[in-house]
């Protein structure tokens, strides 16, 4: 097997996953590297919505053709990842009539089956739409699960022999003379299994090929080399709201515009997003204001939304990337296309390609281009398959069953999990074991919990992007202690306590944006819950307990030490 | 806008109210007909779990999994595509709708307007009509049905219906248990009574002649309508003439309109057709009756509850908010206008009910913010004492305890209910409503009166 070449896939987003997935397909041997948990970067932080090509039918319609292409080829092979819920361009009385006509145009244009609609059939599939939407345009959009897409490429990457490390940040790139040669890395020090793959320690890993798939970091990638990758992060804020307001994607049939999508996803309704240009990807400000207006905008098409219920809020910056020679002035001026870079041609540093811009909805286009050209360099002639292979979980499925009678579960939440599982759903909640709902609000059971623990590891944030548990109304409020209970004793104390404080940590992150009314309601509650019965306010776990300094019960002479609050406040 | 104090949702924020927005109205978006999308009054839900810890079934029986799965999680989790026959989970139908969660929770979830609805989608949807259960269920939710035609032959239906060999046919081939006896059926009906005393006309001129013994204008707009109820139409209208009598006494004209059942049983078995025939005969007689100035008195709490709460919660009926809006219990409506705890401070109670009485507030009471009326009203008046049993529920839940399945979970929500009674000096017993009344006899063997007439007995005998 010397001939075959070892290539090293920087980035576990949906761009790197992608890659990998094809490259280890055609038999390339392939080693991914994740800095965090797939999908740590923009992927895991957008907006979920399976373009129809609709969106850029009029500005952009080289992504609008990719977009519908691959919208088609996306409900096939990760049919387990995509809710084809529809969408609409709705159009309200002060939005261009011309405008509108031209949508249509382009989405002729670009094969996009698109049919305009009354103001009314439009309420009778939307009734929370607002009364004055004169008209709109239906489109075939759809609702796409990000993580569960990548967790499933990546899954597939490695069913053919790829490796994937998580939680290693590669912290330079090796040149020898003139070529890039492989990547060093810094595996993670977490305890425990908390790292997907090795764990602790720094390796150098040695590859013929280089891809930089790090989206908006990919420039600091770049660096390394002293190679020019100018990426502009520009970032958008994205809302959760607790329940669907609406079952299809509704998006405002205006030209380029902030807050003008409302994507239903899983059981909630996800409201975006804004374009700001950033300095740094992963450190920018996150302001109130983006999401007050955000909801503000947003009402105008489903009135009920100002005052319902949101759940969180989250930001996330999209890799854009022009040509240096465009420079334009404004972030939604950039193309959403994406540029293969060769850097043996474009800077005469061969050994490494970087792939920006682009979208999710193309990911697997991308992938198959990029590993189209990285084949040809070695001579390989196999043939890409990723667009006719389904992903692990998307073989042929059926939702509708008796979940009571396959799988002893509660209709809905055998109903969502069998959806979540897909093909697997026999394998993984068929145990024959008692199988308690875990995490009520989004209805994950212990065995789906266990099952994603036996692919993530300790990392309870990896559990959570696997099954969703801890992303509903309570935030993980009532079920992380649970979740973490799953991990001993596999995982020592210490592991456990760990990775249950870095879940909390991260749903609070984005519940801080959501804290009026009954979120800030069920914040309190959580509060309580976890002060009275977990002693977060004060954990004595964490430090050195003198037990010896504890009363003895009644009828002994050892009392508290005499400096103790209680003692003095007596008085007596 | 950065101060979250100015975000647009603060003032709207209302803690018992679901928080879903003024403009929120429930709107069909389920494909199966009918189903409002009660999704968004998950919003007010915070898990805090005080619905299940209320709920008398989840308390009896480990398999149920209680109001906050049966309301918010399931409404929250709940899909708008068609075709899915497992959409709604079975276990609805364990649900007694008690509606104590409702009571219960804090955040003004519409805990049972979701029960219902899904119930209604359940049976419609997913439940066999060739299902014996589905036929056994029809009929206890039409008990008025069953109750109109055995008041023709009062006599013989008593007989005949608890009847050892019929009994035993019921519960083996309906499942209706054969552990309770029937309720037994008045050879007069409250109609006929009612007729016999000169109806509306002749309760005009008593109320006249009362006023002016009161000291009261003639012209007083003192007007009620009446709703009696199956129950104290058929089995206990000795109820109905109490209250007649009470009002009347208080110098209170009495209609009494065309009416159909509330509609309570038949929410209980998700049966909102048959509940919607009903609902429009009520809903419609009562609302030109309120626009006439007249107030809806009801002396059943469960169909004064349905009125109030269920109408308007889950049928869109003209009129429906009006009467929603001016219906009230019997005892709950005097104490409101007139100062009926002052003369009972006067009277005295000496025949046979002069007794301790041990008082069961209904869980449906207990949702109108009248689990007390009783104990607090009767007080003073000498002769008697009301011993509240405390608060749980009584576990018959209408036609819940009826059935054969349901029959020994029922007695074990009984249970605590039975015990309290059993420490009362006395053998009686007092309530609101029929059914738990039932329940108390069948547990206890005590005689089980209506605190109206108490009332009577006190004023107007
Ligand atoms: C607000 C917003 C909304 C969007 N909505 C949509 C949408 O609805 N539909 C759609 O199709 N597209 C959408 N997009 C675009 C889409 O999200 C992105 O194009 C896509 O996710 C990019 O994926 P990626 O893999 O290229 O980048 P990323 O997901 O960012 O992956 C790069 C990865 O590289 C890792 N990395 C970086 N540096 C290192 C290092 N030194 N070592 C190891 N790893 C490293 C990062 O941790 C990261 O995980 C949206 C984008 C934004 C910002
Ligand atoms: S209505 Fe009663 S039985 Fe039904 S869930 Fe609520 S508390 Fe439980
Ligand atoms: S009592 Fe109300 S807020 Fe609490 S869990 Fe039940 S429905 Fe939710």
């Amino acid at each position: 097997m010397a001939s075959t070449p070892r290539i090293v896939v920087v980035g576990g987003g949906s761009t790197g996953a992608g890659v990998a997935r094809d490259l280890a397909m055609r038999g390339a041997d392939v080693t991914l590297v994740e800095q965090g948990n797939l999908t740590h970067g923009t992927t895991g932080r957008m907006h979920g919505l399976l373009h129809s090509g609709g969106r850029y039918a009029v500005s952009d319609q080289k992504s609008a053709r990719e977009c519908i292409e691959e919208n088609r080829v996306l409900r096939d092979i990760a049919s387990h990842c995509v809710e084809m819920t529809g969408g609409m361009f709705v159009k309200r009385p002060e939005d261009s009539d011309s405008y509108f006509e031209e949508k249509l145009q382009g989405c002729a244009d670009c094969d996009i089956p698109a049919e305009v609609i009354s103001g009314e059939r439009a309420r009778e599939r939307e009734p929370h739409l607002a009364t004055d939407v004169d008209k709109a345009i239906s489109v075939p959009d759809g609702a796409v699960d990000p993580f569960r897409l990548v967790v499933a490429n990546a899954a597939s990457a490695q069913e053919h022999g790829a490796r994937i490390e998580t939680h290693s940040k590669v912290t330079d790139l090796l040149v020898e003379s003139g070529e890039i040669v492989g990547v060093e890395v810094e595996h993670g020090a977490k305890s425990g299994d908390r790292v997907h793959g090795v764990q602790s320690g720094r390796e150098t890993i040695r590859a013929d090929h280089v891809v930089n798939a790090t989206g908006a970091w990919a420039g600091r990638i770049g660096d390394m080399a002293d190679l020019d990758v100018a990426v502009r992060p520009s970032k958008g804020v994205m809302t959760i709201m607790n329940v669907r307001q609406v079952d299809t994607v509704i998006n405002r049939c205006r030209p380029k515009g902030d807050a003008d999508i409302i994507v239903p996803h899983e059981t909630t309704a996800i409201l975006g997003t804004t374009d700001e240009e950033v300095e740094d990807p992963e450190d920018y400000p996150e302001e109130q204001w983006e999401v007050d207006q955000m909801i503000e905008t947003l009402s105008e098409l489903v009135p009920m939304l100002a005052d319902a219920r949101s759940i969180r809020s989250f930001w996330g910056v999209r890799p854009l990337y022009e040509p240096p020679e465009v420079g334009s002035e404004d972030p939604t001026d950039i193309t959403r296309d994406y540029f293969l870079l060769d850097h043996e041609e474009r800077d005469g540093l061969p050994g490494m390609t970087t792939i920006v811009g682009g979208k999710f909805t193309t990911y697997r286009m991308m992938g198959e281009e990029i590993a189209d050209h990285v084949v040809s360099k070695f001579g390989m002639d196999a043939d890409c398959r990723t667009a006719d292979v389904s992903l692990p979980g998307s073989e042929e499925f059926s939702v509708l069953r008796d979940y009571m009678d396959e799988f002893g579960l509660r209709s809905p939440i055998g109903r969502r999990s069998v959806e979540r599982l897909g093909s697997r759903a026999e394998e993984v909640l068929g145990t024959g074991e008692p199988n308690p709902v875990l995490c009520n609000c989004e209805g994950v059971t212990r065995a789906e919990v266990r099952d994603a623990i036996s692919q993530a590891g300790a990392d309870l944030n990896g559990t959570r992007i696997r099954t969703r548990a801890s992303m509903g109304n309570c935030q993980g409020g009532f079920c992380i202690h649970r979740l973490a209970g799953e991990l001993h004793p596999e995982f020592d104390e210490a592991t456990v306590r760990d990775s249950w404080d870095d879940l909390l940590q991260e749903r609070w992150k984005g519940q801080r944006h959501a804290l009026w009314g009954n979120q800030l309601q069920q914040a309190m509650i959580n509060y309580a819950l976890h002060a009275t019965t977990q002693n977060r306010d004060h954990d004595p776990a964490t430090q050195p307990v003198d037990f010896a300094a504890f009363d003895s019960g009644p009828g002994s002479d050892r009392r508290l030490g005499s400096d103790t609050v209680g003692e003095a406040a007596d008085g007596d | 806008m950065s101060d979250s104090a100015d975000t647009p949702t603060e003032e709207s924020f209302e803690p018992t109210e679901p928080n879903t927005g003024e403009e929120f109205e429930p709107v069909q978006v389920f494909p199966d007909e009918g189903t409002m999308d009660l999704r968004p009054g998950a919003d007010s839900c915070t898990k805090c779990s005080t619905c299940d810890t209320n709920c008398p079934v989840a308390e009896v029986d480990d398999e149920f999994p209680g109001p906050k799965f049966q309301g918010p999680e399931q409404w929250r989790l709940k899909q708008t595509d068609d075709g899915d026959e497992f959409a709604i989970d079975d276990s609805i139908m364990d649900c007694s709708n008690c509606m104590r969660c409702d009571d219960a929770c804090p955040s003004g979830v519409p805990l049972s307007q979701m029960h219902n609805e899904a119930r209604g989608e359940y049976v419609d949807e997913q439940m066999s009509k060739l299902s014996t259960e589905y036929w056994r269920n029809r009929i206890l939710a039409n008990y008025r049905t069953s109750a109109w035609l055995a008041s023709k032959v009062p006599r013989i239906a008593n007989v005949a219906m608890n009847f050892g060999p019929a009994r035993w046919v019921m519960e083996k081939t309906l499942g209706v248990t054969s552990e309770r006896e029937f309720p037994a059926f008045a050879t007069e009906t409250f109609s006929e009574w009612w007729a016999a005393q000169g109806g509306a006309a002749g309760s005009r001129e008593r109320a006249r002649d009362a006023r002016e013994r009161r000291g009261e204008p003639l012209d007083a707009d003192k007007k009620v309508a009446y709703f009696h109820g199956c129950y104290s139409e058929y089995n206990t209208p000795e109820v109905a003439r109490a209250l007649v009598r009470v009002y009347e006494h208080f110098g209170y004209e009495i209609v009494v309109p065309e009416q159909g059942c509330s509609g309570t049983p038949m929410f209980a078995n998700g049966m909102l057709d048959d509940a919607r025939r009903h609902a429009e005969v009520n809903v419609s007689s009562m609302a030109d009756l309120v626009e006439e100035g007249y107030d809806a008195i009801a002396s059943c709490t469960s169909c004064s509850l349905a009125l109030r709460q269920e109408y308007p919660e889950l049928f869109d009926i003209d009129g429906i908010e009006d009467v929603a809006e001016n219906t009230f219990e019997s005892i709950e409506y005097l104490r409101i206008h007139e100062d009926v705890r002052g003369a009972l401070q006067d009277a005295e109670i000496e025949d046979e009910l002069a007794e301790e009485f041990a008082y069961h507030a209904p869980c449906h009471a207990r949702n109108q913010g009248l689990e007390r009326q009783a104990v607090e009203l009767f007080r003073d008046l000498d002769g008697v004492a009301v011993e509240d049993v405390g608060d749980s529920c009584s576990g018959i839940s209408g036609t819940y305890g009826w059935k054969d399945e349901k029959y020994e979970k029922s007695m074990a929500i009984g249970e605590e209910m039975f015990d309290h009674m059993e420490d009362v000096e006395s053998t009686t017993g007092m309530t609101e409503c029929p059914t738990c009344s039932m329940q108390m006899e069948h547990g206890t063997g005590y005689d089980i009166r209506h605190p109206i007439e108490l009332v009577a007995a006190a004023l107007v005998e």
